[in-house]
């Protein structure tokens, strides 16, 4: 008797009307699965439109087309191209296009998008400066970084220069569409269960 | 021009507050206890304390016609309280809830309550008469998580839930013997216990904080923790809604709130102030701020000499005080409540919060 430890026992389990016991993705919204391959197709043409000078379509386009339904591997791909796309514009431009688009249709929930954006490039601070160039950095993905105590730092000293400007890149946007979509667009980026 | 009625109770969160049918007396949560205040000239005075429970108070409402008291609590209880000659007499609901209740509701008929709960049910709660105790049937599918706020249609019989499920939720809640047949409406026809009569999600399914049917009952509108709000249209029984409208808005979480009209709503949360909404089933949108900003005697308080400037600086390290908000309120709002009508529409509302506030508004 003793031998059973019962505090360890999970009884959530036991109970078949338990939260655990149901598919939670059935609360989701449902979206739309996208396979990689489609994300790269994307990621293809978008710099064609930022070469063709059209910053605020290739922005749009990316933003409208987020890849909610696409695996880790897909969603990676359209982060970079969304980070390739807002470190292209200057900024000076970032307000009169934000504001642009605030106010066209669907617009807020653009802005919204982008802050998701945002904040992903934020959380995956090194991957952003890095993720253009997988195929050297495999040795710096072997490290574990999560573990280990100076995780910190150690992102820093990898990321270099490179890390640190796209986040001042990606504060300033963060700056610019907090002023425009205000501090709802920052609680949407939390409560929104279609994640980047 | 809207004016307000401030009345700072205490220095302690107010988790639910509710007046009586006459506005004299206003009973607040307050931790573990509900006090009762009396309006007494301008202002309201501590009257009594219902003691009872032994955790935080979640919800309190006072029956408009009948006069009786129900809250709810942490503790997975409810109490009814009826004023007898020796005071407020008691008596235990048994919910039969193994989490927190949440919120708690009379239905407009006042025959019974809903009690929300962390449990994932609805405790539907009546009074037996040939046992001469409160019974609580459970409205339990589909909710899958935290029921937030409970809302009841004017028929009584439809409920409307918000959950941290993402779903606000419509339930009929019909009792035999308890409850006269309802009139078939856009909800549905034929509404035995616990037909889910609409089951709504907004674009992010962000947690739901409070949910309200309009006063004809024909619209449900819910805010969230996206910092939206989304009004629905039902489009009949067993046919998808006419129109889900969903505003998103630029401020923080709105957490309740009140229809003033069927085409105006007034909402309030995290961002200390009440803004009120317009719109119909072609769309809504934020028409602004309840409160007028730059009120006489905000800023005209401090005198700005050039001693009082050094005297700030000195004492603080800076010049500006900035420990108060621009609003009313100065901390989130929790409930708001409407508190006068006028011809189908809401003139006053009220609303309470963490700041220990009580403020009737006028529109």
């Amino acid at each position: 008797m003793s031998l059973v430890n019962y505090r360890t026992i999970n009884i959530d389990l036991l109970d078949p009307e338990s939260s655990a016991n149901f598919d939670l993705s059935t609360l989701t919204p449902s979206v739309q699965p996208v396979s990689t391959s489609d994300v790269q197709t994307l990621a293809g043409q978008i710099p064609q439109l930022l070469r063709g000078g059209d910053t605020e379509g290739a922005l749009r386009g990316a933003l409208e087309n987020a890849p909610y339904g696409a695996d880790e591997k897909g969603k990676e791909t359209h982060l970079t191209t969304v980070t390739e796309i807002l470190q292209s514009i200057r900024q000076a431009d970032m307000s009169p296009l934000l504001q642009r688009i605030y106010r066209s249709p669907n617009g807020p929930e653009t802005l919204d998008v982008l802050m998701k954006y945002l904040y992903k490039g934020m959380a995956s601070s090194s991957s952003s400066s890095h993720s253009t160039s997988t195929t050297n950095s495999t040795n710096k993905q072997i490290t574990p970084q999560a573990t280990s105590g100076f995780s910190q730092i150690h992102a820093r000293n990898v990321g270099g220069d490179g890390g640190g400007q796209a986040m001042s890149v990606l504060l300033s946007w963060h700056e610019k569409v907090v002023e425009i979509a205000g501090a709802g667009s920052i609680s949407r980026v939390m409560a929104d269960r279609r994640t980047v | 021009m809207p004016s307000s009625e401030v009345h700072h109770l205490f220095h302690h969160p107010i988790a639910d507050h509710s007046f009586s049918a006459d506005r004299q007396t206003l009973a607040v949560a307050r931790d573990n206890n509900v006090e009762l205040y009396a309006r007494s000239g301008g202002k309201f005075a501590l009257q009594d304390e219902l003691r009872g429970h032994d955790k935080t108070v979640t919800g309190v409402d006072i029956a408009p016609r009948s006069g009786r008291i129900v809250t709810c609590s942490q503790d997975r209880n409810a109490y009814v309280w009826e004023p007898s000659p020796s005071g407020w007499k008691p008596t235990l609901v048994l919910l039969r809830i193994n989490r927190a209740a949440t919120s708690v509701r009379w239905s407009p008929s006042e025959a019974k309550f809903a009690v929300g709960s962390g449990a994932r049910v609805i405790a539907v709660c009546y009074f037996e008469e040939e046992n001469n105790w409160w019974v609580s049937k459970h409205l339990k599918k589909p909710i899958r998580s935290t029921v937030t706020s409970v809302s009841w249609h004017p028929n009584s019989v439809l409920l409307a839930a918000g959950s941290t499920d993402g779903h606000a939720r419509v339930f009929s809640s019909f009792i035999k013997g308890v409850d006269p047949r309802p009139e078939p409406s856009t909800w549905g026809e034929r509404l035995p216990f616990n037909t889910v009569c609409g089951e709504y999600l907004n674009g992010t399914a962000g947690w739901v904080h409070g949910c309200a049917f309009s006063p004809r009952g024909d619209a449900l509108a819910f805010t969230a923790h996206d910092s939206s709000i989304t009004v629905v249209y039902p489009g009949g029984p067993d046919q998808p809604p006419k129109a889900v409208v969903s505003v998103g808005t630029q401020v923080l979480p709105l957490v309740s709130l009140v229809w003033t009209s069927e085409s105006e709503i007034v909402a309030a949360g995290y961002d200390c102030e009440a803004f009120k909404f317009r719109g119909d089933e072609q769309g809504w949108e934020l028409t602004g701020s309840v409160e007028s900003k730059g009120r006489p005697g905000l800023t005209d308080q401090r005198e700005e000499s050039a001693l009082n400037m050094f005297r700030q600086m000195d004492l603080k390290g800076k010049v500006k005080d900035d420990t108060q908000l621009n609003t009313v309120h100065q901390n989130t709002i929790s409930t708001v409540r409407s508190y006068a009508e006028n011809g189908g529409s809401v003139s006053k509302f009220t609303t309470s919060g963490v700041d220990g506030r009580v403020v009737v508004w006028s529109l």
